[in-house]
């Protein structure tokens, strides 16, 4: 595996389809070996992004780059790409099937063979190998979609909401997976608008709303830079009159605990001494850690006026 | 290379696995044979089931000799006595205890002619046994009577245009009837075959390619095969498909004219032409032109298929798209139709070099020798020419077509993604 230098790069990526413009100044650069979600509600760009990146839609402006080159043919097949939109073949019988697309991406008809059965086997649908894909749930369908992916070896996997229709066991498949493929060196990135999945799986996210890069960050560093400054308090017995305290704009019962907002500029430490200072006895004191989908409200969600970018840093 | 190859094999193995591949393969010449079995059986069968009829004879002398013709032909007869009343007859029809009664009077002594009293009229069959039986013999009573009978018989045999060829002798002479009758034979078979291939195979195409654009299975393959490659892989596959369609019938055809036919000529020793059925098949030569005109005609009208596939979205679309080259292929054959009979219009072995008309109407020119044979390789080059030129047109159109979801482009556009591909 050769994967030296950014597997991904888009700089200054624009797409318009008429008046709407589906991507808009866009910069993106994934490392190898990372897990990369690319996450924004429907219709955001998420799509049209990956599209690009396949080089099934070429950009109107700016560059994309696949493994330090322009996305040819030879670059594309280094990838395995599961669109969005279910692409089968309805009438040929799955493993038929799987094993034209591991020969038509290279791999010896009978190694496509073996390694289709072993996906099928380990996805649960042996028994499916000789009916017609058409036959088969949406779901099934979906995970015979996805073995057709990886069944090349490729060193980046670029699925493109890649668990929405599963149910959650399926799910949680699909997520061991792609930590193994993970585990075994490749970079993969995918899109969702499934928060929780994102928070599972990422070492980075980038957010995408209207079809602007807002965010782009570590997921690590995103929420230790995000952190509202909301602190999570519980006391032994009678609490403080914590909603006087100065520091503190906002307290929230949240089952035994309280959850305090605080005022900006006021740092953590200052209510640990308030706290002190009340002399009640303390049984839990916590930085709240924002949750991913808190993150993209805060910054994509709202209703905004116009489309200006918040654009938080990030390695671009 | 091997790419292409895996597309060939699906497309080709996912197609003749089709019902709809089997039952056109062998139901066409199934059906074909099976409607003139019926049509022959139900005619006979209806024939077989009344065979009795009572003869009136009012002339007096035709009697005996109509009533043994007609049993000869396998009617039971019952000759009526002289005098019987025709109104006891026609209650007899009436009451349904008799289907028809003959008549013959003094002008069917003189002019053939005869009545079939009955309620219903003969059916074709038995008007034809009928009307052979009498005739002949009231011809053969009346010329029997006539002092020149041979000669006028002869007349009546229609005379006949004897060929007398100058400069050949008479081996030769049928040698080269034979060859004229085996090219139009070929001809008129070969132009079929290419038209229906042309058709059926290129509309085929069409399909293959706009299923494959609909479904979004294209962006798959497309990343790992270029897209003239599975452009290729698809015309060459279902080309195969229709090849192998072609084979079987021709193969039906052989088995008929190899095993069935021999039995057939010894079951009717009357039916002498039919032995000559077999020195009329093609040589080798007449093949592999076929072939020739079939690979050049398919791949330049399956290329143009595919770019019309690419360019639309559905079916309907597809179907208002392509006529301009059905309209290219239904017109040839209209003129062929016009003049395959004689070549009486010089000038259509001009339109005959039309590289879009060349595998209908110059193939059967060339296998029937009525053109000579620099135009035929001259018809190859252009079509071989034109077939480059299409292919070129149709890869690109193919290329940006099958990945754009957009409307169908007008042919402003249409030429930027000729010229920006």
């Amino acid at each position: 595996m050769t994967q030296n230098g950014t597997v991904v790069r888009l700089s200054g990526v624009r797409k318009t389809f008429g008046a709407h413009t589906a991507v808009d100044d866009f910069d993106l650069e994934i490392e190898p070996g990372t897990i990369y979600g690319l996450l924004g509600p429907n219709g955001s760009g998420k799509t049209t992004t990956i599209r690009m990146m396949m080089g099934i839609l070429l950009p109107d402006g700016g560059a994309v780059e696949l493994f330090g080159g322009p996305p040819d043919f030879d670059r594309r097949s280094r990838v395995g790409y599961l669109p969005e939109e279910r692409g089968v073949y309805e009438k040929m019988k799955v493993l038929d099937q799987l094993v034209f697309f591991g020969e038509i991406r290279g791999v010896a008809r009978s190694l496509a063979r073996s390694r289709a059965e072993k996906w099928l086997e380990r996805l649960g649908l042996s028994e499916w190998s000789s009916k017609k894909v058409q036959a088969l749930s949406k779901g099934m369908q979906q995970k015979v979609q996805f073995i057709s992916t990886v069944l090349h070896d490729p060193e980046l996997l670029i699925l493109d909401e890649p668990f929405s229709g599963l149910d959650p066991i399926n799910q949680d498949v699909l997520e061991e997976i792609v930590l193994e493929e993970s585990a075994r060196g490749k970079t993969i990135l995918f899109s969702t608008h499934l928060m929780e999945q994102a928070e599972r799986l990422c070492e980075r996210v980038c957010l995408i709303s209207r079809a602007r890069k807002v965010l782009d960050d570590d997921l690590k560093e995103l929420k230790r830079r995000e952190r509202s400054g909301a602190v999570a308090v519980e006391f032994d017995g009678e609490a403080p009159p914590v909603a006087k305290w100065p520091g503190v704009s906002e307290v929230e019962e949240a089952g035994d605990a309280l959850h305090l907002t605080l005022r900006d500029e006021v740092r953590p430490e200052e209510i640990l001494a308030e706290v002190v200072a009340a002399g009640v006895s303390l049984r839990r004191f916590e930085l709240l850690e924002p949750r991913l989908h808190e993150i993209f409200v805060r910054h994509a969600g709202e209703p905004a006026e116009d489309d200006a970018p918040l654009q938080t840093g990030g390695a671009s | 290379m091997k790419q292409i190859w895996s597309v060939i094999r699906r497309e080709y193995v996912e197609r003749v696995k089709t019902r709809a591949f089997i039952l056109s393969t062998l139901g066409m010449p199934l059906l074909m044979i099976g409607i003139m079995a019926i049509v022959g059986f139900v005619a006979v069968l209806s024939e077989q089931s009344e065979r009795q009829i009572v003869l009136v004879d009012q002339s007096g002398q035709l009697g005996e000799r109509v009533r043994q013709a007609l049993e000869q032909a396998g009617y039971e007869v019952d000759l009526a006595a002289a005098g019987v009343d025709m109104e006891d007859l026609d209650q007899q029809v009436l009451d349904e205890e008799l289907e028809a009664y003959i008549v013959l009077d003094d002008t069917t002594a003189s002019e053939a002619v005869f009545a079939y009293r009955g309620k219903e009229p003969p059916g074709s069959v038995r008007s034809q046994l009928m009307r052979a039986a009498v005739v002949e013999e009231i011809v053969d009573l009346r010329l029997g009577e006539m002092e020149d009978g041979d000669s006028v018989r002869r007349l009546f045999e229609g005379g006949a245009l004897e060929y007398e060829p100058v400069g050949l002798d008479e081996e030769e002479a049928e040698e080269a009837e034979a060859e004229r009758i085996t090219g139009m034979i070929t001809g008129i078979a070969g132009g079929l075959i290419l038209y229906i291939m042309m058709l059926a195979y290129g509309a085929q195409t069409l399909q293959s390619v706009l299923e494959e654009k609909q479904s979004r299975v294209v962006e798959l393959v497309i990343s790992s095969l270029r897209p003239w490659q599975l452009m290729l892989g698809k015309i060459v596959g279902v080309g195969a498909v229709g090849l192998t369609q072609v084979a079987i019938w021709i193969a039906c055809v052989a088995l008929l004219a190899g095993l069935a036919l021999p039995s057939l000529i010894a079951a009717a020793s009357d039916f002498e032409e039919l032995a000559l059925f077999r020195q009329y098949l093609p040589g080798p030569g007449a093949v592999l032109l076929l072939v020739v005109f079939f690979l050049l005609g398919y791949f330049l009208y399956s290329s143009l298929f595919a770019a019309v596939g690419a360019m639309c979205r559905n079916l309907q679309e597809a179907g208002q798209t392509q006529a301009p080259l059905i309209i290219l292929i239904i017109v040839p054959f209209m003129l062929q139709m016009m003049t395959f009979q004689g070549n009486t219009m010089p000038w259509m072995n001009w339109v005959a070099l039309f590289p879009f008309f060349s595998p209908i109407m110059m193939y059967p020119r060339a296998v029937m020798g009525d053109v000579p044979a620099w135009m035929v390789a001259a018809s190859i080059v252009l079509m071989a020419l034109t077939v480059w030129g299409a292919a070129w047109v149709a890869g690109r159109i193919y290329k940006v077509g099958i990945l754009s979801q957009g409307n169908r482009p007008s042919p402003r556009e249409l030429l930027r993604w000729i010229r920006e591909a």
